[in-house]
């Protein structure tokens, strides 16, 4: 068991010399978390839109508008319904506001009054934001309302000032236990078909490249085979099982090592998670790495040149990364649903998914770590029957 | 003082790929402290002959014992006798000499320690010992020529099969690779080795076995092979070869 742990360590080795692999799999991928953290992630100061349907039009919803405009980085924006649907229907908003009609009479006698959140998928980061804010001023300008129509029953009453005294700080009390205004909120897709886009690009992309970078050193095992390295270990007390067991783990070492840094980068500077979820990726790293590392195994068996080697690591790659919800989420039927269930990455990118949303945990994904389980079982089976060390048929 | 005992007897090697016989009923004997050089014109077999005798490559008929040990049924044994250095450069050009040969090592069964001393005592022999930590892509071709014989010799073999070891390199690095074979073969160690280039073999080699077709077609010391054509002080290597196995192209 030595001396396939031996080979795996040269293979790091080999991997954290060759400055060219080490720019390709882990830079490259760091460069495009930056891109993705300046356009989606985290930004110093908060600037929004508040998207606005007044379908009210009362006093109660214009002060409420007015409010919104005067916090510091949020402007409204006014719709019809019909338009803000519209803009929700095609992404151009995420989270919207709708003021009912009779909102202000609502306010004005005292019956509960609803604001409407609308939605699509979590709202975005920026769109959580707002509707907090926008709830907080409702709640604002319903308790003024109540106050004022309290009060102005307790004038008309000529009541002591005492008893309005009192009366006023009951009403306070009732208004923060319960705010007057209820903001609704209206999920306009189910939860888990829209993700936020930081939740599913990350894993999609750490998927992406550890394939990519695994599944192409079965270009370099080739390139062994050529220049006789492989047919040298043989010569050596390393059996033809001892080679094939080394260069698999140094395939799974490789992905891992490469895994790890993404992984703690993207959880120090994005702050995606904690250590319970990055160390829980780690671990479902192992797995992806195994099956990758696999794959990469089936392709250097059956290719004859490192170009074949190449051109059928890119493909494999590239099928799994468009079809495997990388880049668009998976269709919950139809051809490309169907065209999906033969990736990794959909297996790979769900568990992810779970993991650093901390909605799940490694448990949660079973029926995800099986079937990757499988495919790294299955490959390896094929592998070793084709494994050739020599570049000349046997 | 040499020992004449045969340390590897090859006996009707037979080898085909796809149909085609590359190795054909060949044998012959390396006899301890004895540079053996197996010469003949490309595509010959002599490689082939090398995997087979080397462990690789099972023959298809024929049997080869390599100090005691049948290749066949006792590969592993066999493999701790042997060194083997290929015809091409099967290094990692991407780690240092002293990486390369502290693995191999490793693989050979030498440990951590061991594989680290030996590693030092090789590269001093074959004048690496300052490059050692240097990446070997940024080495010459002789440079990278000796690191291969290098790493052949990590596993402290009684027989050290070179295949071509010469290729491509300048006299200076040449002669330093010459040197180092006769030097190895005076401690007692067998060699086979290959070569296109006949002075070389003249030079060094104590008996040759020419190859062609996949068949050895003359055998015996370079004097004998240069009296079957001519005045053996006279006659060269080079014109008892193109005797043999003609002028016409191979490749």
């Amino acid at each position: 068991m030595m001396r396939p742990i031996l080979l795996a360590l040269l293979e790091v080795k080999r991997f954290l010399a060759d400055r060219g692999a080490l720019a390709f799999s882990i830079a490259l991928p760091i460069v495009l978390f930056a891109l993705m953290f300046g356009v989606f992630g985290e930004e110093a100061g908060f600037n929004d839109t508040a998207h606005v349907a007044d379908l009210d039009e009362g006093d109660a919803a214009r002060e409420l508008i007015e409010r919104i405009e005067q916090i510091d980085g949020l402007d409204v924006r006014l719709y019809t319904e019909g338009e803000l649907d519209d803009a929700l229907g095609r992404s151009a908003v995420l989270t919207g506001f709708v003021i009912p009609e009779g909102f202000t009479a609502a306010l004005e006698n005292g019956t509960p009054a609803v604001v409407r959140v609308k939605q699509r998928g979590s709202g975005g980061n920026a769109g959580q934001i707002t509707a907090a804010i926008v709830r907080g001023v409702a709640d604002g300008v319903a308790s003024e309302y109540e106050l004022r129509r309290a009060l102005g029953a307790l004038v008309s009453e000529a009541t002591p000032q005492e008893e309005v005294v009192a009366q006023t700080g009951i009403l306070l009390a009732d208004a923060r236990r319960e705010p007057p205004v209820r903001v609704v909120d209206q999920r306009l897709v189910e939860q888990g078909e829209e993700e936020d886009v930081l939740d599913r690009m990350l894993p999609g992309i750490i998927v992406m490249f550890l394939l990519f970078s695994v599944t192409l050193s079965a270009q370099t095992l080739i390139e062994e085979r050529r220049n006789g390295t492989l047919e040298r270990l043989l010569t050596t007390r390393l059996n033809a099982d001892e080679l094939f067991a080394g260069k698999f783990l140094a395939g799974v070492s490789r992905g891992m090592l490469q895994t790890i840094v993404l992984l703690v980068l993207a959880f120090v500077v994005l702050r995606i998670a904690g250590l319970s979820a990055l160390a829980q990726s780690a671990a479902l790293a192992l797995v992806v790495a195994a099956a990758a590392s696999a794959i990469a195994l089936v392709i250097a068996a059956v290719a004859r040149t490192e170009d074949q080697a190449t051109w059928a690591a890119v493909f494999v790659t590239m099928f799994m990364t468009v079809f495997g919800g990388t880049f668009f989420p998976i269709a919950s039927s139809g051809v490309l649903e169907v065209l999906s269930r033969f990736t990794l990455n959909r297996y790979a990118i769900d568990a992810y998914e779970g993991i650093l949303a901390e909605t799940a945990t490694l448990g949660d994904a079973t029926f995800e770590i099986a079937i990757l389980g499988a495919v790294t079982v299955a490959c390896l089976t094929i592998a070793r029957l084709l494994f050739r060390v020599s570049s000349e048929a046997k | 003082m040499k020992h004449m005992q045969d340390f590897l007897v090859a006996s009707g090697l037979t080898k085909s790929f796809d149909g085609v016989q590359v190795v054909e009923s060949v044998s012959f004997t390396v006899h301890s402290q004895e540079i053996f050089g197996l010469l003949g014109p490309n595509g010959a077999g002599k490689t082939t002959t090398i995997r087979m005798l080397s462990t690789v490559l099972d023959p298809d008929d024929g049997d080869v014992n390599v100090g005691g040990h049948s290749v066949e049924r006792e590969s592993d044994a066999v493999r701790r006798l042997i060194g083997v250095c290929p015809q091409e450069l099967a290094l990692y050009p991407e780690l240092s000499a002293t990486d390369n040969l502290v693995f191999f090592g490793r693989m050979a069964g030498l440990s951590g320690r061991e594989s680290k001393e030996r590693a030092a005592d090789i590269l001093q022999r074959v004048g690496l010992t300052e490059r050692a930590k240097d990446a070997v892509r940024k080495y010459s071709g002789g440079m990278k020529r000796r690191v291969n014989i290098a790493i052949a010799l990590m596993s402290k073999p009684r027989l050290l099969f070179l295949d071509e070891p010469t290729v491509g390199i300048d006299p200076q690095s040449r002669n330093h690779i010459f040197d180092t074979v006769l030097t190895l073969r005076d401690e007692g160690m067998s060699v086979l080795y290959t070569t296109h280039y006949m002075e070389e073999a003249d030079r060094l080699c104590d008996r040759i076995g020419i190859m062609d077709e996949g068949r050895i077609i003359a055998l015996g010391t370079p004097t004998e092979l240069k009296a079957q054509i001519g005045d053996p002080n006279t006659t060269t290597l080079e014109e008892v070869f193109l005797s043999l196995t003609g002028r016409s192209l191979r490749d």
